[in-house]
């Protein structure tokens, strides 16, 4: 780049040389075509981040709050909307205590007496959607009522109970959430509803020709949820993971540093 | 060589913010209106927004003291009462005044309750609580309420409370054969 030249880049610092007075002046009188701009990608992928941090990732969060409570009645299919149980609550703040005791999140990387006003606000916002989104894939993977519900709770508490103890990485961390929300997943979605009977049968009916599922379906109090479900809480924990993906650890002086996940 | 500070990208920064910051507020109160009010399907989710959003309008006029009823509501189920199609009028009466806040208007529900439970054998002892429920409210709204209805022979929540505790009460007089020539109030 020659002297001529001005690039422009998305940095706040301003760094630069001492010139001559002798040069300022070559530099005025020096005609416009010789001048040269220098577009850089840098401010563009700068408002790229703030956008993904502070909008996308929100609305990935979010869609997993909204879906997360999620069930479509066996019967006609209707909307069921189920408010997350006291337990998903305390899982998803255990779990918030996990993501900083990692380091996935750091606290003072995203709350700081530097940062205005509106950062430190819109900040709180998004980890509070984080803490809604977590709180509500918990709804989307526990049972929701009976035996399984307190078996898996127990699973779950135990896990992240231990998980609180040891020493994590955030690689580790991510792998082992994504193990953990898959094997609920299974236990729910497919071994759970593959034993539920159907609702539309009568009593007799299922009796008859689905004797084991009744069994299970009065035994384990399982709900009789449509196939649509599964479904819909697939994407919810995909898109769960994807948000976790997209999290910074820090938006402190806006690192580029990136969760070696 | 120089490295210029660009004011956009602080700018944009501070847009990006406040835009995130709306739309999280926005979504979240979406979300909390769709758990609180359940909707069965996506139909149903504009009418109970609607719904929602008249009761809002409704308690904002009651915190700001400036609630008044539906007056066209009000007449509706006042026509409805004078017919004896007591149903309706409640529907239209609870309608007029959906945070049952007016005296008059609750001594309507609840004479409404009274002659539609009124039997000349028996009365009906699930409207007659209803109606002393009603009644409640209505003094604890104005105490000192008289109905200026001329057609109500009952016009103080006193005289129709009196007159519902009497009819759900079983007394040597219910076996008194005069009774079955004896006028609804």
């Amino acid at each position: 780049m020659t002297e001529n030249e001005v690039e422009h880049v998305g940095f706040a610092d301003v760094t630069g040389e001492l010139v001559e007075e002798s040069s300022v002046e070559d530099l005025a009188v020096s005609k416009a075509a010789e001048i040269k701009v220098v577009r850089s990608d840098v401010g563009r992928s700068v408002n790229q981040k703030y956008v993904v941090r502070y909008v996308v990732l929100p609305v990935v969060l979010l869609t997993v709050t909204m879906l997360g409570g999620l069930r479509l009645n066996a019967g006609d299919s209707s909307l069921i909307f189920l408010k997350p149980a006291l337990l998903a609550l305390i899982f998803a703040a255990i779990l918030l205590a996990l993501f900083f005791r990692s380091g996935m999140i750091r606290l003072d990387g995203w709350f700081a007496e530097d940062f205005s006003m509106l950062k430190n606000t819109a900040n709180a916002a998004v980890l509070l959607s984080l803490f809604a989104a977590t709180t509500q894939l918990f709804n989307s993977l526990l049972p929701e009522q009976g035996l399984p519900f307190w078996i898996i709770c127990f699973c779950f508490f135990w896990t992240l109970w231990n998980n609180l103890f040891a020493d994590f990485d955030t690689k580790k961390l991510f792998r082992s959430l994504g193990g953990l929300f898959g094997l609920a997943f299974v236990a729910k979605y497919l071994i759970l509803a593959n034993l539920t009977a159907p609702a539309n049968e009568s009593w007799i009916q299922g009796i008859l020709e689905n004797p084991t599922k009744e069994a299970f379906t009065w035994l384990l109090d399982l709900p009789r949820f449509a196939a649509g479900t599964g479904y819909i809480q697939f994407f919810v924990a995909a898109l769960y993971m994807l948000g976790l993906f997209l999290f910074p650890a820090s938006t402190a002086g806006d690192s580029t540093e990136k969760h070696d996940r | 060589m120089l490295y210029a500070s660009d004011p956009i990208i602080t700018m944009n920064e501070k847009y990006i913010q406040t835009i995130g910051l709306a739309l999280i507020v926005t979504y979240g109160a979406f979300i909390i209106f769709l758990y609180a009010a359940e909707p069965r399907s996506i139909e149903e989710i504009s009418l109970k927004a609607r719904t929602t959003v008249e009761d809002a309008v409704s308690r904002g006029q009651v915190i700001a003291g400036t609630y008044e009823i539906d007056q066209a509501k009000f007449n509706e189920a006042l026509r409805a009462f004078r017919q004896d199609n007591f149903v309706a009028a409640r529907d239209s009466f609870e309608r007029a005044d959906p945070e049952r806040r007016d005296p008059r208007t609750q001594f309507y529900i609840a004479y409404s309750f009274y002659r539609q439970g009124w039997g000349r054998v028996s009365n009906d002892d699930a409207l007659f609580k209803l109606a002393l429920e009603s009644v409640e409210r209505v003094v604890l709204l104005n105490r000192d309420f008289r109905s200026d209805d001329t057609n109500l022979q009952l016009r103080t929540p006193a005289e129709l409370r009196s007159e519902l505790q009497e009819g759900l009460e079983v007394t040597v007089d219910d076996f008194n054969p005069l009774r079955l020539i004896r006028e609804r109030k």
